[in-house]
């Protein structure tokens, strides 16, 4: 069916497209694709950093993870601080989202006040609740005495370690997440809840049964969006805990830094780094697969 | 700020419909920031902790008699701080790395946009989800093997390590395209008509139409790679190349958490550029973030 | 000069057909409306002649020249869209001159010359400086086709150009474009849904029908000598009521035979074999009668309308259903019995089976 001239226009324009491709696919070739690609290669060998030797291992890295305990520690850290974390975070800021959509005297300063952390570089925050969190002198051991409650040991106690980082987490994340749900919000057209309020719904069930589920698009990204924010933890661990104490802390990413970097056995590592790859993108699968289907969108 | 409700107008009678709905209204938005107002102070409180500190005398930070504020603002705790490390190479080269990003993610993710948005071509789903894979895989989880071919490069421990692994972007480019595919057709149509290529009519068309997304982008852009820790931390080990968060990182450890003060005046330092630019340009960043990947 | 000539031209997406081999000539200085129901290829066609959309099959000539696969900008057309397609972050000169600066080397003077008088012509001086969001619909339009002035382009072409405009000003801006065709001397295609738009701006009109060329005349040769039932119906509102009968030739006549009257027709018919056809009738060609009167046909007044100085009456006759125009004063009640009688010298005749219109010898 396709003529002469009209062939040549649709191979130029291809020829255009794969042109204007090409920069960011060399890129995404050489620091995404051939890294995953390459990770799976080294997880089948024995790789040590800084030497060109490589001993074809078969399984034998992935019968060592089976076996290892501090591997499955790091991996139940990892999901722990994740299951947690982001639920938690996503919880505070659609409360903190409700109550800022509304026109609430001093509202974009209430909006930034919560915000600002998502500023804060990763290393800053992290030291500074170190410093909060400090059994001795620390602010947050303080207050809690002001309240007649026991000082903790907070990053010192590896029961209390983790929640530590997920308080932390949870201050850096919720005002990015509210933004976007704010945004969310605020596309609600107001004759909705209008008409819910004439309808004499209470305001909690309008919460449930109207605002959720028109913003569960935006939910379901904010989600996605909190499982790559997962990744940062390490930034957390390696600045205030170093995996402590007793590994209570100890994650994925921490475990494959140890590994890689301090032992230099890149093919382990490459093995728990699969593991890694395998946990996000099995989580966002999941994710998509329960509420991708469920999601209301609004208008188109 | 926020003006509690006057006890007594709440047990007056209400005259008429109006008054009493009136003041449900403000009563309604009073509960609101007594519910607010100790969230703030706690989520604002590291900030203040940060420059309380950073003001502190070092046997003020570790008496539990010592007041909440110093006794005597220590500014000599700021110079201090930046004489420990060479903060302003680290300046620099935060700005080099951050701006080589942000100019290299901003020509990739433009052409590579127009191309899925605009262009027509054998196997454009299979590279979309290909391009969309990076924004589940991130550098942060293939940062080991990526190590190695940074390594085998020879460009470890210099700038180019720093800006190469993030010149494309997944996430800028699904940004981009989306943002181009609200561009009517029509202008493209009107463009070509005067007599532009596809290249005229992303330059002169789509691009000045797009600039909202652009800055958006280049906001959320600058914050993550300008904030960014764990990847130059693996690929830099020395002073000439080494960011500000980095900086910041090696002064905690050299210091072995003795001297908060230096520290927490160290942190301003590092934090600032940002927050003062957020401050500035408030409705700019937060609606920045507040609509990226809505559109 | 300035001459486009269409010779089967076709499109078709991924094999699917949407434009079957276009035949159209039109002239200089013509003023070429294509009209049709959403969907029939009018738009696609405009565009293949513009160079936004590939020809898939046949020849496309402006001013005798293969322009069948040139790109847009050098087949020295203009085209002003419906949306009007002006740039957002440029001024209305600035939007007029960017295609001067893109495709010819004019100096400066030249182009403000040129912009000055399309602006003069438009009435739109005082508007140059302003941006496309700070225009109303109805000099945005103006913008769009200073635009296209500009170029002096052997062609211009405007696709929908009036829809977006609320109705006052559609029939103001109407008037607009005859005006400028004719004191300008353009050549125009142009592409509308809209009967009455057709009908008033064409100095001949094409009517597609699903990617097929119906028929191409000048209004009133349409209206009055439709070639097929989709013409006839498509001009004309309320559209022409067509009515199943029985013909047999009869003499130098033929006799039309409706279950409810039967009829002569004079002359000689293009058929002379008998079968089923279609009676074309105009609501204009109607006279209603008081029953009492002697009437070719009766029927039941179904429904009226008024229409300010004429009243239209919907009539049922059996199974079918007619159209009727009649002064206000005599209009029928509803539910009342009516007489009727047609201008047999003018109504049409068509096939029933093919549509087609069956020529009056």
């Amino acid at each position: 069916m396709v003529t002469g001239p009209a062939l040549r226009a649709h191979v130029r324009e291809a020829g255009l497209a794969y042109l204007l491709l090409a920069p960011s696919l060399v890129f995404l070739a050489a620091f995404t694709y051939w890294p995953i690609i390459r990770s799976v290669w080294f997880s089948f060998h024995d790789v040590m950093l800084g030497s060109d030797k490589i001993f074809f291992l078969g399984l034998e890295n992935y019968q060592r993870l089976w076996t290892d305990a501090l591997f499955w520690k790091s991996l139940a850290n990892t999901a722990f601080y994740t299951l947690v974390t982001i639920p938690s975070a996503i919880a505070c800021a659609l409360l903190l989202a409700v109550a800022l959509d509304s026109k609430l005297r001093g509202m974009t300063f209430y909006r930034s006040a919560f915000f600002y952390p998502v500023m804060i570089p990763s290393v800053a925050a992290g030291m500074v609740w170190v410093f909060l969190y400090a059994p001795g002198y620390g602010p947050i051991n303080h207050a809690l005495a002001l309240f007649g409650l026991p000082k903790l040991e907070w990053l010192y106690d590896s029961n209390t370690a983790m929640i530590a980082i997920i308080i932390m987490s949870i201050w850096k994340y919720s005002g990015y997440f509210m933004l976007i749900l704010l945004a969310a919000l605020q596309m609600i057209p107001s004759d909705l809840h209008e008409a819910a309020r004439l309808d004499g719904v209470s305001a909690w069930n309008r919460l449930i049964h109207i605002t959720i589920p028109l913003i569960s698009p935006t939910l379901y990204f904010v989600i996605i969006i909190g499982l790559l924010h997962s990744y940062q933890i390490f930034d957390y661990v390696y600045v205030m805990t170093q995996g402590g104490p007793a590994d209570a802390t100890n994650v994925l990413t921490f475990y494959i830094y140890q590994n890689g970097f301090q032992y230099q056995d890149i093919g382990y590592a490459s093995t728990l780094a699969n593991v890694l790859l395998l946990f996000v993108g099995g989580l966002i699968t999941l994710v998509a697969l329960v509420f991708g289907r469920r999601v209301h969108y609004l208008g188109r | 700020m926020a003006t509690l409700q006057d006890p007594l107008e709440l047990s007056a009678p209400a005259t008429s419909r109006g008054t009493l709905a009136h003041m449900r209204a403000t009563l309604r938005r009073n509960w609101l920031h007594v519910l607010l107002l100790p969230l703030l102070a706690l989520w604002a409180s590291p900030l203040v902790w940060i420059v309380v500190t950073s003001l502190k005398t070092r046997v003020e930070v570790f008496d539990p008699n010592a007041g909440f504020l110093p006794a005597i603002a220590q500014w000599s705790n700021y110079p201090a701080a930046m004489a420990v490390a060479p903060f302003g190479t680290y300046l620099v080269n935060s700005v080099l790395v951050t701006g080589g990003i942000l100019i290299c993610e901003l020509v990739t993710i433009t052409l590579a946009a127009y191309a899925f948005a605009r262009l027509s071509f054998p196997g454009k789903n299979i590279l979309f989800t290909l391009f969309l894979l990076q924004i589940m895989f991130p550098i942060y989880a293939t940062f080991l093997t990526n190590f190695v071919t940074v390594r085998e490069l020879g460009i470890l421990n210099s700038l180019p390590a720093l800006i190469v692994p993030f010149v494309a972007s997944g996430y800028g480019t699904f940004m981009l395209r989306q943002a181009f595919r609200q561009v009517p057709t029509e202008l493209a149509d009107a463009a070509r008509l005067d007599g532009c290529g596809h290249l005229g009519i992303l330059w002169h068309v789509y691009l000045p139409l797009v600039k909202p997304t652009l800055v958006a982008f280049s906001i959320i852009a600058v914050v993550t790679h300008w904030n960014d820790y764990m990847w130059p931390l693996l690929v830099t080990n020395s002073e000439s190349v080494r960011t500000l968060p980095i900086g910041l990182g090696l002064l905690a450890k050299s210091d072995s958490g003795a001297d908060w003060t230096r520290l927490m005046a160290a942190t301003v330092v590092v934090v600032s550029p940002l927050l003062l630019f957020f401050v500035i340009f408030q409705r700019r960043f937060v609606d920045s973030f507040m609509h990226a990947g809505l559109k | 000069m300035a001459e486009v000539v269409l010779q089967g031209v076709s499109k078709s997406y991924q094999g699917r057909p949407t434009v079957h081999g276009v035949d159209l000539a039109v002239a200089d200085r013509e003023f070429m409306v294509l009209v049709g129901p959403s969907g029939c290829g009018k738009s696609t066609t405009l565009r293949m002649v513009a160079g936004l959309e590939e020809i898939t099959a046949g020849r496309l000539l402006i001013d005798g020249r293969d322009v069948t696969h040139a790109e847009p900008q050098k087949r020295d057309i203009a085209m002003v869209f419906q949306s009007y397609a002006l740039y957002p972050h440029m001024t209305a000169y600035r939007n007029m001159a960017f295609g001067l600066l893109k495709t010819s080397k004019l100096p400066k003077a030249e182009i403000d010359r040129r912009i000055g008088e399309a602006a003069e012509i438009l009435h739109i001086t005082h508007l140059l400086e302003r941006k496309p969001n700070a225009l109303s619909g109805g000099e945005r339009q103006r913008v769009a086709i200073g635009r296209a002035l500009v170029r002096q382009p052997k062609v211009f072409l405007f696709d929908e150009p009036l829809s977006n405009l609320d109705a006052k000003l559609r029939t103001h801006m109407r008037g607009e474009l005859k005006r400028l065709h004719k004191e300008l001397g353009l050549t125009v295609i142009y592409v509308t849904h809209d009967q009455i738009e057709a009908m008033t701006l064409g100095t001949r009109v094409a009517i597609l029908s699903e990617g097929r060329l119906q028929q191409v005349g000048a209004p009133m040769d349409l209206y009055m000598r439709p070639a097929n039932t989709f013409v006839a119906t498509f001009i004309g509102s309320p559209e022409m009521s067509l009515l199943r009968c029985a013909l047999r030739p009869n003499g130098a006549g033929s006799v039309v035979h409706h279950p409810r009257f039967d009829t002569h027709i004079p002359g000689a018919l293009e058929r002379a074999e008998p079968g089923d056809i279609l009676l074309g009738v105009r609501p204009e060609e109607v006279t209603l009668s008081p029953p009492e009167t002697p009437a070719m046909a009766r029927g039941t007044v179904e429904r009226t309308e008024l229409i300010g100085s004429e009243a239209l009456a919907e009539i049922r006759m059996g199974d079918d259903r007619l159209m009727a125009r009649t002064p206000v004063m005599q209009a029928p009640d509803v539910g009342a019995e009516v007489g009727l009688s047609f201008d047999m010298a003018r109504v049409r005749l068509f096939d029933a089976a093919t549509g087609r219109a069956l020529a009056r010898l």
